[in-house]
């Protein structure tokens, strides 16, 4: 949707031929559903805007303004949960947090003893001067429109604290910990009654001005600021979506360890969610309750929860428009739909003279339908109404016929993009110094060490469970070692989270690929450049001219490396990276770890899986990337790919270095020849290679 | 009463609330024991299970408290409406699994958990729509019969309640160490690849999870019926809470840990709205459901179990 033409990468320095490439392989996917998606929202706009003029019904513009305020929740709830993953079941309690931010300041709840500390504030008309028969007192009259967005700090304030403890929890501990949260805010809000007014809950809240007029109980000029909000919370909403920070949320939620593997700090962005997320419910419950002007703590119990959760997961969970559709078709089917039908039936039982037939409130049963929607869309439409991703229909027979073309004769151009990353201080650019990683009893690796000078490339070899993977992940933070040192180009980087290794220079591939499944190639190469890029929420929001030029450079690289594997990648764009062959995945891989420009590459067994042609070509590609300068770590297990390639071999058994020199020389080492293929081997010649 | 009597008094309501949260614990342990999911359904087990408790002993021709039995009837009556209620309870737990859950079993993420509040839901409505918003009286038969403990009054419903509870969580201890599918059910929830490569049907280890996790919270939802003379549609969420918290704070996945976490919440509950004030008794037990998990997630005799990574 907004955003999708940023993708086109209109004045490229790619050559002709990819660009045509592109075009051929999906015409229609960049140009039309952009265009369409721009005329359906404006569509919808005009409706919305017209609807109160067309239907002149105050009670169903008073229910379309709830519902505004419900779409706004699941927009709030949907950041949380559909981008970021993050399961909230406690989401009402910031709903809370905004309604009673703005319900003390705006009503006659609060009302402490006047002083001159006041005079500034009552100049600012925030507060007013009340006379009581026991001494003038202080009444708070903070206008509306200053308060939204105080709520929404307040609110994500909170975010931030109910998050922070939460942020190390697995999916469902941390459901949990939220629902314990929102059953605690309403608690407090109704054990608290100098401030909330305890159960009876807070009453003449101010309704908001404008100009001097207020709004009084009329619906319309609520339906319309909601509008406004919602009009806001989308744009928000989708802007965040496509930008980094989108990204980098949905890298989370698909894999945490490989989002933290590339570059992007956890802690930071779950938190940035739950605040974004939060801010949203807190803005919204100062807009719901100025329109009811009053608040109780029933309002904002797990049942609130529970039915934003139904909204979202109806209309999509991760779809903008998806879930502001749940939430409008569920609130209307609560407000106007279960009411008429409910008339209806009595009028029928009338008619047909069936006593219980005239009892019926269906009304009543809108909690019964959430569970059949919660299981039934749980059980058979998992995506909802709108599925977040769109489905890119496959390569037809003539676009995979051509697919041969590879990148070798154009290479050279192609791989400017690697110019820059070639180390160019002295001394080795890794050092790993007798690392020792344990796991409970078990000697993961004992006291390894090895060099990997500048511009080579090292491979580790070894039998199954020799540690190889475990030193890649000790020495990209995974996995922190008990003992020894790891510099990276002079610096220590021994105790760093993956995502600092990664700003470092360092990038891995892993050995049972860690791609983010249901994210599209190119989106998965530019979560690769994350650590790269620089724009910030307030740079995606307001999308000025350098963010947008960083997001097209941004997309302009990831083709570039892209193009480094010729045609496998490119046609596939647009495609979800689950729905691509073995081979490719292993490419979209490296190509991703490649996106962060890293000065060392770390490939965890890249030709697993491929065949003997798609061996060579990768071989080949490594051998491209190593003649540009980069460094690479290789652990493989095809020993010819380890003959071509590596400059220097490390051989690991149990743990332990047991060898280590040129290919030729590890090779006709006994040790490694007992490693591989046990003592009997060894008394023969020679024959591993 | 003295102070004294005051918080024995409390001790001894506190024990029986908490061998009520102990039996609904062990079915939130049991399951998340072998699938790691928290089965939000379970809340709802419990309240329907009450009811179809209550209709087992109006099928004696008990209403109310108005009917006391002795001797044999009493114990006749008790047995049937445990039976029933039990039976009950397991079946509704199965035909949950086969229903809602099992086509969910290759689900990523947090998906089943979702599904587990979508059943919850529709059980609570069900019960809400069929049967009526309003509290119903829960017939009890049993006699006023009380004793003197130090100032404080032991009442043979609480008597019952430990005796109940106890024979139960014995049985349950001698299924899972002693039997056959016990040994499955314990090599399942270590590791369910490699129990169904040694020939367990983890289906059928899990179809017991549920059952026998059903059947403990029917038991306890008849014990809350014969406690308070009451259910109503609303009782699933505050009680299960408490027991999940429990089952928290035990460390979920042990059997023993559920045990010993419901009788501590039990007297925490009781003794917290003696010491601090009742109307913050909910903020107490979430806030320790909120810091075990943070700070100590595998609770007080929880196994650790392994993050995928």
């Amino acid at each position: 949707m907004i955003g999708r033409d940023r993708a086109a990468p209109r004045h490229g320095t790619l050559g002709g031929e990819t660009f045509a490439l592109l075009r051929r392989a999906s015409p229609v996917q960049w140009v039309a559903p952009h265009l369409r998606s721009r005329v359906g929202v404006s569509l919808v706009f005009a409706f919305a805007l017209l609807f109160p003029v067309l239907h002149r019904n105050d009670a169903d513009i008073d229910s379309a303004a709830n519902a505004l305020a419900y779409a706004a929740l699941a927009l709030g709830l949907n950041i949380v949960v559909g981008f970021a993953g993050l399961l909230d079941l406690g989401y009402a309690a910031f709903f809370a947090i905004g309604a009673y931010t703005y319900g003390a300041f705006a009503s006659f709840q609060i009302q402490p003893a006047w002083s001159g500390f006041w005079e500034p504030f009552q100049w600012l008309q925030l507060v007013a001067r009340m006379p009581m028969p026991t001494g003038d007192v202080v009444h708070f009259t903070v206008s509306f429109w200053l308060m939204l967005p105080i709520s929404a700090a307040v609110a994500a304030l909170f975010g931030v604290l109910f998050g922070a403890p939460t942020l190390r929890l697995k999916g469902d501990y941390l459901a949990i910990v939220t629902l314990g949260f929102g059953e605690i805010v309403p608690i407090v809000a109704r054990n608290w009654p100098s401030v909330t007014n305890g159960a009876m809950g807070l009453n003449g809240v101010a309704a908001p001005q404008l100009f001097g007029w207020s709004f009084g109980v009329d619906a319309t000029p609520y339906y319309y600021v909601g509008l406004g909000l919602i009009a806001v919370l989308i744009l928000v909403s989708s802007r965040l979506k496509s930008s980094r920070i989108g990204r980098a949320w949905m890298a989370i939620r698909e894999d945490e360890i490989a989002a933290a593997a590339m570059g992007i700090n956890r802690v930071k962005f779950k938190l940035l969610a739950f605040a974004i997320g939060a801010a949203f419910a807190g803005a919204t419950g100062t807009y719901f309750v100025a329109k009811l002007q009053t608040a109780t703590p029933e309002m904002f119990m797990f049942p609130v929860s529970v039915m934003i959760l139904v909204m979202i997961v109806f209309g999509g969970i991760g779809s903008i428009w998806g879930v502001v559709l749940g939430a409008m078709i569920l609130q209307i089917l609560q407000s106007w739909f279960l009411e008429d039908l409910s008339q209806w039936l009595h009028a029928l039982g009338r008619l047909i003279h069936v006593e219980w037939l005239q009892q019926i409130e269906l009304v009543q049963s809108i909690e019964m339908i959430f569970g059949l929607i919660l299981v039934t869309m749980m059980l058979y439409r998992r995506q909802g109404l709108i599925p977040a991703t769109r489905a890119v229909p496959a390569l037809s027979l003539a676009e995979q016929a051509a697919q041969v073309e590879l990148a070798a004769p154009r290479a050279a151009e192609r791989l400017r993009v690697l110019d820059n990353v070639a180390y160019q201080g002295d001394g080795p650019l890794l050092e790993v110094k007798d690392v020792t990683v344990r796991f409970g009893g078990l000697v993961a690796l004992r006291s390894v060490s090895l060099t990997v000078p500048a511009r080579s490339v090292v491979a580790v070899i070894g039998p199954n469970g020799s540690g190889k993977s475990t030193l890649f992940n000790a020495v990209t933070g995974l996995v922190v070692p008990e003992a020894g040192k790891v510099n990276l180009a002079g610096y220590d980087i021994t105790r760093l989270p993956p995502h600092d290794v990664l700003g470092r220079g360092m990038a891995r591939t892993f050995q049972n690929l860690r791609l983010f499944p249901n994210l599209t190639v190119l989106e998965n190469v530019l979560i690769g450049m994350h650590a790269r890029l620089h724009t910030g929420a307030f740079g995606a929001l307001t999308r000025l001219p350098g963010t947008l030029r960083e997001e097209a450079q941004a997309r302009e690289h990831c083709l570039e490396i892209l193009a480094l594997f010729g045609n496998r990648l490119l046609p596939r764009l647009d495609h979800v990276v689950s729905s691509l062959s073995y081979a490719n995945r292993r490419r979209v891989e490296i190509a991703r770890a490649l996106a962060s420009s890293p000065k060392l590459l770390l490939l965890d067994e890249p030709t697993a899986g491929m065949n003997p042609a798609e061996t060579l070509e990768l071989a080949g590609q490594i051998k491209n990337l190593h003649e540009h300068g980069l460094s690479i770590v290789l652990i493989e297990h095809k020993l010819d790919v380890v003959v071509s390639l590596a400059d220097n071999v490390v051989v690991l058994d149990h743990g332990e270095k047991i060898a280590e020199g040129t290919p030729d020389v590890v090779r006709r080492d006994e040790e490694v020849i007992r490693a591989y293929l046990g003592r009997s081997a060894s008394l023969g010649s020679a024959a591993v290679a | 009463m003295t102070t004294g009597a005051l918080y024995l008094q409390q001790i001894i309501n506190g024990l029986s609330l908490g061998a009520m949260y102990a039996l609904l614990a062990l079915g939130f342990t049991m399951v998340y024991g072998i699938l790691e999911l928290i089965n939000f359904a379970h809340f709802s087990v419990f309240m329907v299970s009450s009811f179809i408790g209550m209709w087992a002993l109006e099928l004696l021709g008990l209403q109310g408290q108005g009917v006391i039995l002795t001797g044999f009837a009493l114990v006749g009556a008790l047995v049937f409406g445990f039976v029933v209620t039990m039976l009950g309870a397991g079946m509704l737990g199965v035909a949950i699994e086969r229903i809602a859950l099992r086509p969910m079993r290759a689900a990523r993420g947090t998906a089943a958990m979702i599904t587990t509040i979508g059943v919850s839901y529709v059980l609570l409505n069900s019960i809400l729509l069929g049967v009526g918003a309003d509290s119903k009286n829960f017939p009890n038969p049993m006699p006023e019969m009380h004793w003197d403990i130090g100032g404080a009054t032991l009442r043979l419903r609480e008597l019952l309640i430990w005796c109940v509870s106890l024979v139960l969580m014995l049985g349950l201890h001698l299924f899972v160490n002693k039997t056959r599918l016990g040994k499955a059910m314990r090599a399942t929830a270590q590791d369910a690849e490699a129990a169904r490569m040694m020939g367990i049907d983890v289906d059928r280890v899990i179809v017991t999870a549920f059952f026998l996790g059903s059947a403990l919270a029917g038991a306890a939802a008849l014990i809350f019926g014969l406690y308070y003379n009451y259910t109503s549609f609303i009782i699933g969420y505050s009680a299960g809470l408490r027991a999940f918290t429990a089952a928290v704070l035990g460390g979920i996945g042990s059997v023993t840990g559920a045990m010993l976490g419901g009788i501590i919440i039990g007297l925490i509950e009781a003794l917290g709205g003696q010491i601090v004030s009742v109307r913050w008794t909910d903020v107490i037990i979430f806030s320790i459901l909120v810091l075990v998990l943070v700070f100590a997630p595998t609770g007080l005799l929880g196994r650790s179990t392994t993050q995928r990574s």
